[in-house]
């Protein structure tokens, strides 16, 4: 129980934007500001990854203060790969529990489409231990995610079709989503015929590059949503190291610390989002999370489990795959689709009013990966 | 290969401490490079400064003789089982080739 309770919700359009970072950064957090009543700020901390790499942009916890008037008060910028956006929601939340804040924005922000797509490849691998012989073989984050996908095909029955189901469904959900990157719709046929990015892995089982920004206003006040848990682990950063390559510990260990920390466990959680940077990463995390058996990820996605009106709905925003990845954004994006499940005007709204969801979000490999757990009140 | 151990467990990267017992001394050895294929994949979409090798295997070896694994780059391709062997080090990568 974190104490801490969710008072507004901000987000752009996902997609190729013409906005600038700051631009994108400032539309998300006034929105949320607006949705909460415009209180007063205490904190700001913003997720964000490749601002300084990519935009040549810091200070942006700053540039939120300042830009927004919201006074002399601590900012901060947080960075954890593809985490950067659940990690920024956390500290946060501690801010509020240590009882130094009442109020806090939080927002995450990425700027990635006007750059080539090898230099944004480069810049993300800056997620990986750059000093390793296995960045200097070539690895990337698509590639090491193919490599699951290969030995989770030797050790199972899966194959390329059920990542592509992953990918279908995402697509369908995310066609719902009016802010989501990917509005068209697609087949199967045409998910298992696209070019490949690292193979098994082909373009639509891959997140896409995304400009966007998402913020939200937590607060000590009661609202009707309640920050239940929070939970952040990292993992091993090197996949020759892993001890079970078919396992993220990272995600199952912060689903397990969060879980225990709500009093709660998986058969609790009515709707989640959870960080699909590839079609093979959310049939792990499905199983990390305890909501499927190792190695039976996979069944459930034959079976329709985790579509929006199956037993367990799984990314009913589109996912990282089609409502798009803004690197630093992705966190406070999952955190807003729960928000609106939560209060029953979602796209793609989960039937009999979800009362329990749960985000998690993942940052390189299984460096990081943060778990929130949201409770209507 | 050298193998750094400790605690039961085997790196071919040396970390500060061993996650188990905490100590920085680790128990080195030298292994045979032969490995077999764990799993692979083909880069088609490359960063910058791989691009114009692009598309290249990334394999992942279980080594023969130690409890570890090795991420290497292979100009062949490769199947999980399939027994391979260090061809060469290059730019600090580990260039695998097919066992003969």
């Amino acid at each position: 129980m974190t104490g801490a309770y969710v008072h507004g919700i901000g987000m752009t359009k996902f997609g190729k934007l013409e906005s600038s970072l700051k631009e994108l950064l400032l539309e998300a957090c006034t929105e949320a500001l607006n949705d909460a009543g415009r209180p007063k700020i205490d904190a700001v901390y913003v997720g964000n990854f490749m601002g300084g790499s990519i935009s040549n942009q810091e200070i942006l916890g700053a540039i939120v203060a300042n830009d927004l008037g919201l006074g002399y008060i601590p900012s901060t910028k947080v960075e954890g790969a593809c985490a950067s956006g659940g990690i920024a929601l956390r500290q946060g939340l501690l801010g509020i529990m240590s009882g130094e804040y009442d109020t806090v924005l939080v927002a995450g922000a990425e700027k990635m489409k006007h750059a080539e797509t090898a230099d944004v490849t480069q810049a993300i691998n800056a997620a990986m231990d750059t000093t390793t012989t296995e960045k200097n073989a070539g690895l990337t984050f698509p590639g090491f995610f193919g490599v699951l996908a290969n030995r989770y095909f030797h050790e199972t029955d899966a194959t390329k079709e059920h990542l592509a189901r992953v990918a279908l469904k995402n697509r369908q959900n995310g066609v719902n989503n009016p802010l989501a990157q990917f509005p068209k719709p697609t087949t199967l046929e045409e998910i298992m015929a696209a070019r490949m990015i690292t193979d098994p892995l082909g373009l639509f089982d891959c997140s896409p590059m995304t400009d966007g920004a998402a913020a939200v206003v937590i607060s000590r006040k009661k609202s009707p949503i309640h920050v239940r848990a929070s939970s952040q682990v990292s993992g091993p950063t090197k996949m020759q190291d892993a001890v079970n390559l078919l396992s993220i510990p990272a995600i199952g260990e912060s689903g397990r610390l969060a879980y225990e920390k709500a009093g709660l466990g998986p058969e609790d959680i009515d709707v989640v989002e959870i960080h699909d940077c590839f079609s093979m990463t959310e049939i792990i995390a499905i199983e990390e999370l305890s909501f499927y058996k190792p190695l039976e990820g996979w069944k459930a996605i034959e079976e329709g489990r985790t579509q929006v009106n199956g037993e367990k709905p799984v990314n009913t925003s589109g996912g990282l795959l089609s409502r798009g990845h803004p690197i630093g954004a992705t966190g406070i994006a999952q955190v807003y689709q729960l928000v609106r499940q939560l209060r029953g005007n979602a796209a793609n709204q989960v039937d009999g009013m979800p009362r329990i969801a749960l985000a998690q979000n993942l940052g390189g490999t299984g460096s990081y990966s943060t778990v929130h757990i949201l409770e209507r009140v | 290969m050298k193998i750094y151990s400790c605690c039961g467990n085997d790196s071919i990267a040396k970390k500060y401490n061993c996650a188990v017992c905490g100590k920085s001394e680790f128990e080195e050895k030298e292994v045979s490079d032969d490995g077999t294929v764990y799993s692979f994949t083909k880069i088609h979409i490359a960063p910058a400064e791989f691009a114009h090798i692009a598309p290249y295997n990334v394999v992942l070896v279980d080594l023969d003789e130690a409890n570890a694994k090795v991420t290497s780059r292979m100009e062949e391709d490769v199947a999980i089982g399939d027994k391979v062997t260090l061809d060469r080090i290059e730019e600090g990568a580990y260039i695998y080739k097919k066992a003969s």
